[in-house]
């Protein structure tokens, strides 16, 4: 008896403190981070554990003035949300062809699917950079649109697949007796049922376009720069001016964290990659 | 079933874009992988532009094999890979379950874990080589410094000091050299990806059944043998997915290795590549091809692990 009271305690009182304790432990470099980002260069290099200081807004408004901040933020929200839509827009059909029809060669051909994500992209590089230059289409939203849409592609049919298995066949077949024809299935049937599903691959596929840094900083210039080419650029020769570094790196992963903090409950019900049963 | 043709076809869009993506670019690696090509070299002009008349056969393999990064460099990738996949799993399932059972603030505490998930790779390693690891100006340095001021004081202390006064001072570990600026990459990369394995693993624990729970806790079970024979095997499935997703993902890191290791040696496969191909591209590229040949025998062993279970 003595051992079930004290497994009680500790659930009660032990494990809830236990997992503050790690939470703020994994949040800390972030809250770190965007604390530094309003302390002066000066401040945040001090070797002490600076907690309160006179807090100052110069480091984000020299970031708007000098580094185009809303050049780089508008490029990352164009380029994101075009290549998700394309993504799903390319992904739903064919996840639906695997998951209602699926032939003998449906899981070689979503393993090779995703095999294509594990090529080095530093190997194709040279000859990719070549290309995108003399087809004209170097440092344009088009190209980075499409590479950040090829790049996900992959994960987000097999999420979108995972969803679409779960999903009587029964209620596809009813619809094909109605007459409905194979839009009518995805537009009426699959994509109002498979709703929380396409929501959540959306989301990681979205998070992952904003996070890319290896194609998008090797693409672009200027034009089509996102805000990891903002990172990229300021992260090498000011690297002891630690309050500017901070306040760039907090302006670059900001939306996408407060995002992710009002769609948790999606990714937290919807992230299953097939593992539920 | 001629009415399956139709929704068959769905799937060729995707297939000729993927096909695309892989093909051109995997067939200009292996020409190049074949040919000397440079990007820069004065006595030989005519080898900066890639020609048939250039042919090396395999000499820019024999290159790679004998350079003396070229097994490092693997040996290194296969420890950051292994390394984050070891760390995050174990940590992943303990918080998953630690945060399963409603507790006040559990909302908050989701949200705090969660939250490195969403930050950019070069941001993470910025953030943790500058601003955390930094044996001087980072939290690093002032951890230990305040490590050594407690022992300190406590060695001037009456009756006890003697003892203390035995104890080293510490020192502050440079993540900066080769081998700890690898660990420097496996620890930012665990933070950011941990929080993966716990969404992961903390949707496939809600669907865990309670009623056999209750029935081996009537039974007598212990929390730990609840946990051993219910939970873990439940968590199977999950497990070689998030395993499968980020061997994916780290077979290919980049920022992170670019950002930590400036040129200190230490250097994973597609490191490698990025140095070769500041010049020499024929190497690049035969580096290129060892790194496909390389994620084709982790997929294979993936393929193996979770490809049953993924049509089931």
């Amino acid at each position: 008896m003595a051992i079930v009271a004290t497994t009680t305690k500790f659930s009660v009182y032990g494990r809830p403190v236990l997992a503050w304790i790690v939470g703020l432990l994994f949040f800390f470099p972030i809250f770190w981070l965007v604390l530094t980002s309003f302390k002066t260069d000066a401040d945040a290099v001090k070797p002490e554990f600076l907690l309160f200081f006179t807090p100052t807004l110069d480091n984000y408004l020299n970031m708007t003035e000098n580094y185009d901040y809303w050049r780089f933020a508008t490029n990352s929200i164009i380029t994101s949300v075009f290549a998700t839509i394309f993504a799903l827009a390319v992904g739903i059909p064919s996840a639906y062809a695997m998951a209602f029809n699926p032939s003998r060669a449906t899981k070689d051909v979503l393993m090779w699917m995703l095999s294509t994500k594990m090529l080095p992209a530093a190997a194709v590089l040279y000859p990719m950079t070549f290309i995108t230059k003399s087809i004209g289409l170097f440092d344009t939203h088009f190209m980075v649109i499409v590479v950040l849409m090829l790049i996900n592609l992959p994960i987000v049919i097999w999420m979108l697949f995972t969803y679409f298995k779960e999903i009587p066949k029964d209620i596809i077949e009813a619809g094909q007796m109605d007459g409905v024809n194979t839009w009518g299935e995805v537009k009426e049937i699959l994509i109002p049922l498979a709703w929380g599903g396409i929501a959540s691959t959306a989301l990681l596929c979205f998070i992952f376009c904003w996070n890319e840094a290896y194609w998008t900083v090797r693409l672009t210039t200027t034009e089509a720069a996102t805000l990891s080419k903002l990172i990229e650029g300021n992260r090498a020769p000011e690297g002891l001016f630690f309050g500017r570094l901070s306040a760039v790196s907090a302006a670059a992963v900001g939306p996408i964290v407060v995002l992710g903090w009002f769609c948790q409950k999606q990714l937290v019900q919807g992230l299953t990659f097939g593992a539920v049963k | 079933m001629s009415n399956r043709t139709l929704p068959r076809l769905l799937q060729t869009p995707a297939v000729i874009m993927l096909l695309i993506w892989m093909l051109i670019p995997l067939s200009l690696t292996l020409y190049f992988s074949f040919i000397r090509y440079v990007l820069n070299n004065l006595r030989r002009p005519e080898w900066t532009t890639p020609s048939f008349s250039n042919w090396r056969g395999f000499g820019n393999y024999e290159f790679v094999l004998n350079s003396k990064d070229f097994l490092f460099a693997i040996q290194n990738s296969l420890l950051i890979v292994g390394s984050i996949l070891f760390l995050t799993v174990i940590l992943g399932v303990l918080i998953a379950v630690m945060i399963n059972k409603a507790f006040p603030g559990q909302g908050i505490v989701r949200v705090l874990l969660i939250s490195p998930f969403f930050v950019m790779p070069a941001v993470n390693a910025v953030l943790w080589v500058n601003m955390i690891l930094d044996p001087v100006l980072g939290l690093q340095g002032l951890a230990v410094a305040g490590i050594n001021d407690l022992i300190g004081s406590l060695q001037s202390a009456p009756g006890v000091g003697w003892f203390f006064s035995l104890w080293p001072e510490v020192k502050p570990i440079s993540f900066r050299a080769t081998q700890t600026s690898a660990y420097a990459v496996i620890i930012m990369v665990t933070w950011q990806w941990t929080p993966f394995a716990v969404l992961i693993f903390m949707t496939s624990l809600q669907s865990e059944d309670q009623q056999q729970k209750e029935a081996a806790v009537l039974d007598g079970a212990g929390t730990f043998s609840q946990f051993r024979f219910l939970t873990l095997p439940h968590l199977g499935r999950p497990i070689a997915i998030v395993v499968m997703i980020q061997a994916i993902f780290h077979l290919s890191l980049y920022a992170e290795i670019e950002i930590v290791s400036r040129g200190n040696g230490n250097k994973n496969l597609p490191y490698l590549i990025g140095e070769f191909a500041n010049n020499n591209i024929g190497a690049a590229s035969a580096t290129g091809i060892f790194a496909v040949i390389l994620a084709n025998i982790v997929a294979i062993f993936l393929l193996r692990m979770i490809g049953k279970t993924l049509m089931e």
